[in-house]
């Protein structure tokens, strides 16, 4: 382990262009599909939280099982749609980066929708109440929902970004893992693995959990400036 | 915020710190990586008990996909506008077909582990066609190939040299050969590079390969290597003295001595199929090996995985040579983490 680890700060160090380009093609991915889910799924996840409608129950439950989807299957099913005879074969998605942002798309945006539904459910019977109080109109009334969810869609983001960091079955069978074009962290890592190249493979592992650990402590520190 | 930006900049501070002190120590390490490896070559157990016998001959082959082959999609309905890039996969493959590709390829690796690891097929098809300069619309090529072509290098190493010359950009999928033939079959490879006669002549059959102009075939073998026995270096079941590969996997069953079978349909795992004693049965099916559970051990693994496991079992398995050799070199550090 420790050489490893020796190993993983002197690739770093070396300014290995491969290497970056990997961490590069992981931070287009993962930050892109994380924020996207981010903008889909928070309206979608507040308005499910707020209104009630004949179904609700099961719209819910559907989301909460889509939480659980395995990104193989999910990989699965986005390799069948853009594969040269898929239905979707003219959008060329297969094997490129925005390809593994849909099939990320797919896994992430039901967390998020599930965590705001649970979360605004909670607060927004009391701030209804408090917005009628004061007269607000619905457009208000959701900045102020918003406003009091903040802490909580930040730790959604965290959860989402790191679903998107860690997630290997989807993004190796939609991206293919191509050399300097779809190889991801997660999918070098296991090319290293099938090679035999543990060391190589750990180093990378390492390298991974340090990215996390940079993007996480930059989300947290903003969380710090929101109120709770 | 100012409160913020201190703690991010001191985090950055103790990992650049960490950094900094890991970078001193890692030359001593090295040096005793190195020393280690060159006072024992083989801190690794495994060797090449048996290589270069008739049996064992490893025969990659180039073939075009058909861009008017019969693709069907996962309903099995047909599928009739496949977009391939011909013109892109008529380049590469008479690129690698040319004099100086088959050279660059037949010489490949020596440098670096004083042993050749790919050697030019006597009586391959010769390309004198002149290849042309890259187009936008003929620019990307996408060749599927098995993980024991990449993982060897030789791609990596070939496919630069071809696209700062023509302009053309490679991309590389990499499974097994079982894999890498379904990805083209739907659709998704202008051009494929494997090694598994029967797998080929099956894609052939089928009409999903093309005849390049100025070719007599479909198949167009020009590497060929060598698969290599590899055991431990007691090596119990006496497998180095025997006159055949045949005669040693038949050793190796006799004594029920551990076997580590890829299984996954891999171009190693057919080969290594078609070695075993024919009264023995056994197939990729895995009711045909259950009464030999005790020794034959499926992994449905890489080839890396597979050479770990038989290094930890003392167990005998059926490798290309490329992948032994780079699991060999890398063993000296492979044994410090353990």
């Amino acid at each position: 382990m420790s050489s490893a680890f020796r190993e993983a700060i002197h690739l770093i160090l070396s300014g290995n262009s491969t290497l970056f380009n990997i961490i590069g093609v992981t931070l287009r991915m993962s930050l892109t599909s994380s924020l996207l889910a981010l903008l889909i799924g928070v309206p979608l996840g507040a308005l499910l939280g707020c209104s009630k409608f004949p179904g609700k129950k099961i719209l819910v439950i559907l989301t909460r099982t889509m939480i659980g989807l395995p990104p193989v299957v999910c990989g699965l099913l986005c390799y069948l749609m853009f594969c040269g005879v898929g239905p979707l074969r003219h959008l060329h998605l297969l094997y490129t980066v925005n390809g593994m942002i849909i099939a990320q798309l797919i896994l992430i945006t039901p967390i998020v929708i599930g965590l705001l539904e649970s979360f605004s459910a909670g607060v927004y019977p009391a701030l209804r109440d408090s917005a009628r109080g004061m007269g607000f109109r619905k457009g208000k009334t959701v900045l102020l929902l918003m406003n009091e969810c903040r802490y909580s869609i930040l730790t959604t983001y965290l959860l989402a970004l790191a679903r998107a960091l860690a997630e290997v079955g989807a993004v190796s069978m939609v991206g293919g893992a191509i050399v300097h074009k779809t190889n991801v962290m997660t999918t070098a890592i296991m090319a290293y693995t099938n090679m035999g190249q543990f060391q190589n493979a750990m180093a990378l592992g390492i390298v991974l959990i340090l990215l996390a650990l940079v993007l996480t402590t930059v989300v947290s520190l903003m969380q710090k400036e929101v109120p709770q | 915020m100012k409160r913020t930006l201190a703690i991010l900049l001191a985090v950055c501070m103790i990992f650049v710190l960490c950094a900094c002190g890991a970078e001193e120590t890692t030359p001593v390490s090295e040096s005793v990586a190195e020393e280690s490896v060159s006072a024992d070559e083989s801190s690794v157990d495994l060797q090449i008990l048996m290589e270069e016998d008739d049996s064992m001959i490893n025969t990659y082959s180039l073939l075009a996909v058909n861009p008017d082959a019969n693709f069907v999609d996962a309903d099995g309905n047909a599928v009739a506008d496949v977009e391939l890039n011909t013109e892109g996969a008529d380049a590469l493959i008479n690129w690698l077909l040319s004099e100086e590709g088959e050279e660059l390829a037949a010489n490949y690796g020596y440098d670096e582990y004083g042993e050749y690891l790919f050697y030019g097929l006597e009586g391959a098809p010769v390309s004198e066609a002149e290849i042309p300069e890259a187009t936008d619309e003929t620019k990307e090529i996408r060749i599927s190939t098995t993980t024991s072509v990449n993982d060897s290098g030789l791609l990596g190493y070939l496919l630069p040299i071809f696209e700062d010359e023509y302009g053309y950009e490679v991309e590389v999928f990499s499974a097994g050969t079982g894999k890498a033939i379904a990805n083209a079959k739907d659709g998704n490879a202008d051009l494929i590079l494997v090694h598994a006669k029967a797998q080929e002549e099956e894609f052939v059959a089928d009409g999903f390969a093309r005849v390049v102009e100025g070719m007599d075939t479909e198949r167009l073998s020009f590497l060929y290597n060598f698969f290599v026995l590899c055991g431990p270096s007691a090596d119990p079941a006496g497998v180095a003295d025997c006159d055949n590969v045949l005669d040693a996997f038949a050793a190796i069953a006799d004594g029920e001595y551990k076997f580590i079978s890829r299984g996954d349909m891999s171009g190693t795992h057919t080969k290594e199929l078609s070695l075993w004693p024919e009264d023995l049965g056994i197939t990729e099916d895995p009711a045909t090996f259950e009464d030999y559970s005790e020794w034959y051990i499926s992994s449905n693994a890489g080839m890396g995985v597979c050479l770990t496991m038989a290094e930890e079992e003392g167990a005998y398995v059926l490798s290309d040579k490329a992948t032994f050799l780079t699991f060999r070199a890398n063993d000296g550090e492979l044994e410090e983490a353990a």
